[in-house]
């Protein structure tokens, strides 16, 4: 620590920022190294284990974070954090320096009370508001195929810096789950070393000098205790519903496709952290960040797979979105079994068939299926050839993208339903 | 006059030597346009066969020869065609045979009337040379084709502009061409070289001694007969035909979806999720436009068959026309098309494969797919499905052992998923263009197929007119 101090804090920051730069960007041989940079952050490992009833590699990094957050306060903020660092940046240059969010309750500490209560359940609610998320989104830009992909990789990041901009800290003093998780731990270690020593010091002590981001803690009374339990309990009932209405938008969807490994629908819009490691991830570009489309406001900037650019499809020889994942919303998977991954069902309408409608001597689906799923199958009453997909079909969009028809494609791939 | 000499008779060795002295004393009678005398009185075959015992056996005999030439290319198909004029016009003696009574095989007889594949994934037309002459020539003949420069939608022809323009070309060629004559066996010399090929028609069994044989029978046959190894495969057998009164365009993007014209036209998606492995009649948009107005070709995918099994082709042949018979009938059931008639059924079964040649080159599914490049390219296919243009080796028309032959159009040595794309109509003039002129130049610089120079066969592919790339 004291040689932490004796070094610049800026100058740790620059290489913070900069080491988090080469994880997200993948320059790293290393596929999976933008997933290690999420999972650093003690509020993403803890929330989506307890979500997932997994736990990784990661979270031992999470944990070693967390443990000296508990003891130098926010020590993560203040040097790690490539999100603060710019956030901090931002505001020397901003309209609004003054400490005016002094007065505003503590935020991220709900949001953390929250959303640790929904991953008991399954839904960890608010885990998109992960500050190394947010910071790690914009840079799946180049995967970006269209406007609506680049806003939305963008937006979290362009909130934050525009906030910060008009605002100032208010973000990063009391409405991050990830400083506000930093807070709970030191308070809390606070008292167990009370409990403990019998020492009467105040609950939270102000150390160095008046920083920005150094700020008293309003300490812990009966009322906060009351509102972290009804947060709690809010959380809990939230992320409940919250799987209840993912369940429901999966029945009711015909066009939801998510990526390989996603984990059912009811958990995977509350697991997704919208960090877009995976959009970045895909060779082929087919994974994209939902406008709200395909899975309404709860799968707002989740990621879903769409056969919209030539010749694109899942590649049978590709399982790169499935180990890039920080929380397990896509569970990684080797590439035998993401082969085995049922992405959605192909289906033809044989009202625009060209074989069926003998307009062409096409087989292209028949052709291009990787997976032996599509046949071109004589039906000798009808007396007539037609494209028959069998059980191997996990929904990879070879056979759709294919498809010569227009308007619309003969097969197309649909959101897979019971048999 | 038919001479015909029993079995162990003057010439029971049967080797080249006796039938190309004989050939000097028939060549004179063999041409195709002599007329016979009227009311001339003939005996009938001096060698039928006889039963001997339980088995059924033909005496050894000779076999007259009915024509001399240096080239002779077996099946008048989009291969031979090509392959027949390409040869002619570098000046050789070029001997053209069919087995049916027009030329074109499936582009006219089959009715494959879609030029198809002809671009490469950006939608520029790779496949050039004769092909593109025919299409030229197709251009100023009304009816003749449409959607020529419309990528990616191809082009369609019109089964009688073909017929008669090939009947045309080949009328003012030079080429000695003999229709109503099956290829049915080969002529080895003593080495196991092809020097010719034998023919059955209303003349009976008749030679045709050559110098190159270039086997464009779709089928290989006169490559099979002649020892070399192959693979066989079985396919979908369909058959195509043609319906009249219907006005029903193509859905693949260009004509169909720009033209407003013939937007209402389109067959509609339905609505919403398709139910899973629905079979259904046409839903009255059956078949696509041809160049004659208010005519479609109707595509038939077929079961499969063995194209080389007569009883398979048999039933498929009456099997197909009484199915698409009752398919024109519930086509008629559908609003707007109460008057859709059957204008034809394909006079040829739509064979796809049947074999496939053991070449110098065998062209890998692997190879197409990653962009594979040769040095003894020929031509290109187009792209097709999710593979891409791919090149097609000089090596895939050369038998791996038999001299003196070459393979062209459906029959080239080729993994089935390439052939599945090298038997189509534009590849066949590539691989036919090709096989014409390096039998020629086997014959200008009397060498083997094996060894005839690429570099300079390339160069004039290019002078063709051909694209290498």
């Amino acid at each position: 620590m004291t040689l932490l101090r004796r070094v610049p804090r800026r100058l740790i920051q620059l290489a913070c920022f900069v080491g988090a730069l080469v994880l997200v960007w993948p320059v790293l041989p290393l596929a999976v190294a933008p997933r290690f940079f999420q999972e650093v952050s003690p509020f993403v490992s803890l929330s989506s284990s307890i979500a997932a009833r997994s736990i990784d590699l990661g979270a031992i990094l999470a944990l070693v974070v967390a443990m000296v957050s508990s003891l130098k306060k926010r020590w993560f903020c203040l040097y790690l954090c490539p999100t603060g660092f710019l956030l901090e940046n931002t505001n020397h240059i901003g309209m609004r320096r003054t400490r005016w969010w002094a007065k505003l309750p503590p935020v991220g500490r709900y949001v953390t009370i929250i959303t640790i209560a929904g991953a008991i359940f399954g839904y960890p609610l608010l885990l998109w508001m992960d500050p190394l998320c947010i910071f790690s989104s914009p840079f799946a830009i180049n995967k970006a195929t269209n406007p609506f992909s680049v806003a939305l990789v963008c937006l979290g990041l362009g909130v934050l810096v525009g906030a910060t901009f008009v605002f100032g800290m208010a973000w990063c003093v009391r409405i991050c789950p990830l400083s506000g998780f930093q807070d709970m731990l030191f308070a809390t270690r606070k008292a167990l070393w009370m409990k403990l020593t019998g020492s009467r010091a105040d609950l939270v002590k102000i150390s160095g000098t008046a920083d920005s981001l150094r700020v008293k803690a309003p300490a812990l009374k009966f009322s906060v205790a009351r509102r972290v339990f009804f947060a709690g309990v809010g959380g809990a009932a939230l992320g409940l519903l919250a799987r209840r209405a993912g369940a429901a938008r999966y029945r009711n969807s015909d066009t939801l496709l998510r990526p390989p490994g996603a984990v059912p629908e009811d958990r995977f819009a509350g697991l997704c952290i919208r960090c877009n490691n995976c959009v970045h991830a895909c060779p082929t570009k087919i994974i994209h960040p939902d406008t709200g489309r395909e899975a309404g406001l709860a799968g707002f900037g989740a990621p879903v797979v769409k056969f919209d650019r030539d010749y694109k499809y899942c590649l049978e020889t590709c399982n790169a979105c499935t180990d890039v994942c920080p929380t397990g919303a896509l569970t990684a998977l080797p590439l035998a079994q993401k082969n085995k991954y049922i992405i959605g069902e192909a289906l033809v309408d044989n009202n625009v068939c060209l074989t069926a409608l003998g307009k062409k001597e096409c087989d292209a689906c028949e052709h291009a299926c990787p997976y032996d799923a599509v046949k071109i199958t004589w039906d000798e009453s009808s007396y007539n050839a037609y494209p028959v997909v069998n059980d191997k079909c996990v929904g990879c969009g070879a056979c759709e993208v294919v498809c010569p028809t227009m308007p619309g494609k003969a097969i197309r791939v649909w959101t897979q339903k019971p048999a | 006059m038919r001479r015909s000499i029993a079995a162990g008779g003057l010439f029971a060795a049967g080797s080249l030597a006796p039938i190309s002295a004989l050939a000097g004393q028939v060549g004179g009678q063999a041409s195709p346009t002599q007329t016979a005398g009227q009311g001339e009185h003939e005996t009938g075959s001096h060698t039928p066969a006889t039963i001997a015992g339980d088995k059924v056996v033909q005496p050894r005999r000779e076999v007259p020869v009915l024509h001399k030439t240096s080239v002779l290319v077996v099946g008048g198909g989009p291969a031979g065609t090509a392959a027949a004029f390409c040869a002619k016009r570098m000046g050789v003696d070029v001997t053209l045979v069919e087995r049916y009574g027009y030329l074109g095989g499936l582009a006219t007889g089959g009715l494959v009337l879609g030029i198809f594949p002809l671009y490469d994934r950006s939608n520029k037309q790779v496949i050039y040379g004769i092909g593109e002459e025919f299409m030229k020539k197709l251009d100023v003949m009304k009816y003749g084709i449409i959607d020529r420069w419309k990528a990616p939608t191809y082009p369609t022809i019109d089964a009688e502009a073909f017929k008669f323009l090939l009947a045309d070309m080949v009328l003012d060629s030079g080429i000695t061409a003999y229709l109503d004559c099956w290829g049915v066996d080969a002529i080895l010399d003593g080495k196991g070289a092809v020097r010719g090929a034998i023919f059955e028609s209303k003349s009976g069994r008749q030679a045709i001694l050559a110098d190159i044989v270039i086997d464009c029978s779709g089928d290989g046959d006169i490559y099979a007969a002649a020892g070399a190894s192959f693979e066989k495969v079985k396919t979908n057998i369909g058959l195509i035909s043609r319906i009249g009164n219907i006005d029903e365009v193509d859905m693949a993007p260009g004509r169909g979806s720009e033209d407003p014209e013939h937007k209402a036209q389109i067959a509609k998606p339905s609505e919403g999720r398709p139910s899973k492995g629905r079979v259904n009649d046409f839903n009255g948009h059956a078949g696509n436009s041809t160049p004659a107005p208010h005519v479609n070709w109707l595509n038939m995918r077929g079961p499969v068959g063995d194209a080389l099994d007569v009883a398979d082709l048999t039933d498929l042949e009456l099997k197909h026309r009484r199915g698409t018979w009752s398919n024109v009938e519930k086509l008629r059931e559908k609003q707007g098309n109460e008057q859709v008639y059957l204008t034809e059924t394909a006079p040829q079964l739509g064979v796809r494969l049947s074999r496939l040649l053991d070449g110098c080159k065998k062209l890998t599914n692997q190879e197409i797919r990653s962009g594979a490049k040769f040095k003894d390219v020929i031509g290109y296919s187009g792209a097709y499905a999710n593979a891409p243009e791919f090149q097609i080796p000089y090596g895939s028309l050369v038998p791996a052992k038999v001299e003196n032959v070459l393979a062209a159009g459906r029959c080239i040595s080729a993994e089935f998923e390439v052939a599945d794309i090298t038997r189509l109509i534009p590849v066949c003039w590539v691989t036919g263009q090709a096989a014409g002129l390096a039998a020629a130049m086997c014959i200008q610089n009397n060498c083997k197929p094996r060894n005839v120079n690429v570099a300079k066969l390339q160069e004039l592919l290019h002078q063709q007119g051909a694209y290498l790339g």
